[in-house]
């Protein structure tokens, strides 16, 4: 029944109009983009610089590219590297063993008072660290936890814990109650419901929370800073150290950083749905 | 989405027994209670001791120990002009970088809210500054970014009439903030593109039949719509905002003097340098009540922030 | 007050796929209760928001009282529309709801409050409710005010897109009614989209049946159910649904399940002139009269809907094939497993091409 010859695009103002408001928009959502990832964008480049290239005025975008900054960080790294590791990943399973039953426990089964529940884990984070510093220290020298990679471990659990708890059990909540309905029809323990029916569902929702955890934990500076030296310092401590009291230093503390921020960085690059999700979604129900 | 939840063993009768109850409920419990006792543990312990330390007599260099203090320490929280300094910088801090991260973090998310080309890209590096390690920020902040000789904010202010300006020195509070602000806005952002994107898109359509341009229809609906996601945003990059250490400790170190020194480093410089536990565990404690006191009002407020949807029975 | 016309109306989502909505030729008169019927896919909604200006023509025009609005924007074109899902504004009160586009036309306060209160009197709509917020109301009370907005501008034509799907049965029955007298008292032209083919029938002045984004034909109802001019419209109207199946052409006739139905004059010439050796037969069930042993057709009744008034037999010919469906009195139906026979006029029986689906000699 047709043979209708369509119109062009362009014939239609509304949608001329439409199009052009499109690239406009575009043009000024990249320029805004461009310009908030600039001193990202800056300190990758200057870590390809030689000193004497990073001192300069005007700044230089056009040198020769090194990896001389690059080698230094690398050859000095290692240890803090592997201790921010074993930090952020330890924690990270730590925080998801305990978080997720809890979770739990105050979305699908929930426990009579599950708000009181989840109002103290929040409130525990509303208290700042800073205040508890010097004690801390004290407990760590007297259970010989100083400058040890288990203390890191404990307090990053802690510091991630409660808000790992309101966003898994946000993702719980979004099971759909039929499911669950039918599994305990079918006889599932509490046990079964969270392994069979739970987990593979919420499973974006705890690769987002753990993504979080994550981010907080590797770039954790206060607590490595006051409570270990050399036996757990990490990768922030070794940024700082890379800032010499006096002399050339801006090529090196530009590739250290980079280094050192590379890891999150290209982790949230990748996973940026679930870290969207988490951020946004997993923090509003 | 409300789980309906029967009793486990629900007897025909109507009477349940009252073991069945019990045994129900702490079964519910259980999970829950590593992660309680975890927390417990490594929060309230140290707490605990900070409270005992407040009132004790106890410097680092001084040799004997701690000694019983009374309140003193307390007092001499309340009359440090230091202190309370402090105090009110980080809050004045706090608050600029909230709202202004929260501003822009609206603007950029409605500029990521229409289709236009490379738009995964372009959120991609708004997400950046998140990812970025606080410390690693404050360094190429200070360095790279605000230097004065090689710094390359100047350089592209300079056709403005800007003339190699020493940020941290001379603005240096704006300089921290500027880098809090940074590293924040893309979390806001984030937040308030979830809520521009739960808009019904219905809702959009018949704001268009009834005649609303882009500018009323932000107006009346999106902004009335963001309000629970904003607030949510708000409060949860205070917490994390009324904490920051990194920044100023790496760019500025609380200076120049203690133009820059919140609560945080103030705590901070207390311990690692005055070496007075018991002084900074009183100023510590009063933080925390302090805080409880905010928090509460600020609860109470945004109480449809913890819209805390309606778990089973 | 207005009249509207589609012509040519082509809308195509992406480039080589069937249009959604093909050159559609449709004038609605004004004051006219237009409903434009279909099941999903047929591309009414997309034709009521092409009215609506909130989806681009790709070729052909639309013309609100005679004024070409296929490039003018929405608020422009003096319309107002009732959505599915209501699409009330949620933060906003029932009375900030009614009286939004006002304010956005700049209309005073005073009379913004004034004109709400009148359409809400209109739609039974208690002042109470006028401060609450959408999400405490029930589904009944949402339609309604999502009425009383699209009433309260008093617009040149009405659009409404499924607006009682949302309902459940006995109040969509009851607000159909409500609708159709609002209209009549209010004499605004109005679109009407729907699915449910009983929706249509009582409610429009003329009803507009579209398949896959084709106009099948625009007739009053009873000109559809007397007269459908192709299979798609005999079997899409009426309910319960009209009987349809392929038979072979017989001498004198079609077979069906073994008896030769005697076929009116015009239809043999119809079939004959086309070539066909078999088409698609169509009798309503109450054409279908349960005949005590003297009907032509035989079976066994498999199933018996009552319904109170009538019944709805569902019997099974020989021959296999799709079991028909009879209507009979309600009173004493037979009973399931039963044997009857059935009898057909010849004049109540419909032909169709078996290929085009067209109708033969109507």
């Amino acid at each position: 029944m047709s043979a209708t010859t369509l119109r062009a695009r362009s014939a239609d103002p509304r949608r001329v109009r439409e199009m052009a408001g499109r690239v406009g928009w575009g043009i000024v959502a990249w320029v805004v983009s461009i310009g908030f990832f600039l001193p990202v964008l800056w300190m990758v480049i200057t870590a390809f610089k030689p000193e004497s290239a990073a001192e300069t005025w005007p700044p230089q975008f056009v040198f020769r590219p090194t990896l001389s900054e690059f080698s230094l960080v690398f050859s000095g790294m290692g240890p803090y590297l592997t201790h921010s590791v074993i930090a952020t990943v330890g924690s990270t399973i730590l925080v998801l063993v305990l978080g997720i039953p809890a979770a739990y426990a105050l979305s699908v089964r929930p426990i009579k008072r599950w708000r009181d529940g989840l109002f103290f884990f929040i409130s525990t984070k509303m208290l700042p660290i800073v205040a508890a510093i010097g004690p801390l220290y004290v407990i760590a020298l007297h259970t010989h936890l100083l400058d040890s990679i288990w203390l890191l471990i404990i307090l990053y659990t802690a510091m991630n814990l409660p808000l790992a708890i309101w966003m898994i059990r946000s993702f719980m909540l979004e099971v759909p109650s039929e499911l669950l309905e039918a599994a305990r029809l079918d006889g599932a323990g509490q046990i079964r419901e969270i392994t069979s029916v739970i987990l593979p569902i919420t499973t974006p929702g705890l690769v987002s929370t753990a993504l979080i955890c994550v981010i907080f934990a590797w770039n954790e500076l206060f607590l490595a800073l006051n409570l270990t030296i050399t036996n757990a310092a990490t990768m922030p401590m070794y940024l700082i150290s890379s800032v010499p009291q006096e002399g050339l230093y801006i090529a090196h503390l530009s590739a250290a950083a980079t280094v050192a921020s590379i890891p999150v960085i290209i982790v949230g690059w990748i996973a940026q749905r679930s870290l969207v999700r988490g951020l946004s979604m997993g923090a509003i129900k | 989405m409300a789980v309906i939840e029967t009793s486990a063993a629900a007897p025909e009768v109507g009477i349940r027994p009252r073991g069945v109850n019990r045994r129900e409920r702490w079964q519910r419990r259980l999970p829950l209670l590593p992660a309680l006792i975890y927390i417990v543990v490594v929060t309230q312990i140290p707490f605990l001791v900070t409270l005992w330390y407040s009132f004790q007599n106890y410097f680092w260099n001084i040799p004997g120990g701690a000694h019983w203090a009374g309140v003193s320490n307390y007092t001499a929280v309340f009359t440090n002009a230091a202190f309370r300094a402090a105090l009110v910088r980080s809050v004045v801090m706090t608050a600029i970088a909230v709202i202004v991260a929260m501003i822009l973090g609206v603007a950029f998310a409605v500029l990521l809210d229409r289709k236009f080309f490379g738009r995964g890209v372009a959120r991609t590096l708004i997400i950046t500054p998140f990812l970025v390690m606080p410390a690693a920020a404050a360094l190429v902040w200070s360095g790279p970014m605000l230097d004065p000789n090689f710094g390359l904010l100047n350089w592209l202010l300079e056709p403005f009439g800007v003339n190699h300006v020493a940020w941290l020195s001379t603005h240096a509070l704006g300089s921290v903030i500027v880098v809090m602000i940074w590293q924040w806005t893309p979390f806001m952002t984030l937040i308030a593109l979830a809520g521009l994107q739960s808009q019904p898109a219905e809702t959009l359509e018949a704001a268009k039949v009834d005649g609303a341009g882009a500018f009323a229809t932000f107006r009346e609906l999106t902004i009335p719509h963001l309000r629970p996601y904003i607030e949510l945003g708000i409060l949860l990059g205070s917490i994390y905002l009324v904490n920051t250490f990194d920044q100023v400790r790496l760019m500025t170190n609380g200076g120049p003097g203690t133009s820059t020194t919140n609560l945080p480093f103030y705590l901070y410089q207390e311990v690692n340098n005055a070496f007075d536990v018991g002084g900074a565990a009183a100023a510590g404690v009063v933080t925390v009540v302090l805080t409880i006191i905010v928090a509460t009002f600020a609860l109470r407020m945004f109480a449809r922030v913890f819209q805390f949807e309606e778990a089973g029975v | 007050m207005a009249n509207v016309k589609y012509v040519s109306a082509t809308r195509v989502y992406a480039k080589d796929t069937p249009p959604a909505v093909d050159a559609l030729d449709l004038d609605i008169r004004d004051g006219e209760f237009m409903v434009l019927v279909g099941p999903s896919g047929s591309g009414k909604t997309t034709a009521l928001r092409m009215l609506a200006g909130l989806e681009p023509l790709d070729g052909g025009r639309v013309e609100i009282g005679d004024r070409d609005v296929t490039f003018v924007s929405p608020k422009d074109r003096d319309i107002a529309m009732v959505f599915q899902n209501y699409a009330l504004y949620p933060q906003k009160t029932v009375a900030e709801n009614m009286g939004f586009a006002l304010k956005m036309a700049g209309v005073h306060k005073d009379e913004r409050a004034r004109r709400v209160r009148e359409a809400a009197r209109l739609l039974d709509l208690d002042d109470a409710l006028l401060d609450r917020k959408p999400k405490q109301l029930s589904g009944g009370q949402r339609q309604r005010v999502a009425m009383g907005r699209a009433i309260v501008r008093e617009p040149k034509v009405f659009l409404m897109d499924e607006p009682l799907s949302n309902l459940d049965a006995k109040l969509r029955v009851q607000t159909r009614s409500q609708i159709a007298e609002l209209q009549h008292r209010l004499g605004i032209t109005t679109v009407y989209v729907t699915h449910d083919q009983v929706e249509a029938m009582t409610m429009g002045h003329r009803v507009a049946v579209l398949s896959g984004g084709n106009l099948q034909q625009c007739a009053s109802p009873r000109e559809l159910y007397e007269n459908p001019v192709n299979q798609f419209v005999a079997g899409f109207i009426g309910s319960p649904a009209m009987n349809l199946q392929t038979v072979p052409l017989a001498d004198g006739g079609a077979r069906l399940a073994g008896t030769v139905l005697p076929l009116p004059g015009p239809i043999q010439t119809a079939a004959k002139a086309a070539g066909l050796s078999e088409l698609v037969l169509g009798i309503r069930p109450e054409h279908l009269h349960l005949a005590n042993g003297s009907g032509e057709l035989p079976g066994d009744v498999m199933l018996v809907e009552e319904l109170g008034a009538d019944a709805l037999l569902h019997v099974r010919l020989p021959g296999g094939g799709d079991p028909v469906v009879a209507r009979a009195e309600g009173r004493r139906p037979p009973a399931m497993g039963q044997h009857v026979t059935l009898h057909v006029q010849p004049e109540d029986m419909f032909a169709f091409h078996p290929v085009t689906g067209a109708r033969l000699a109507g």
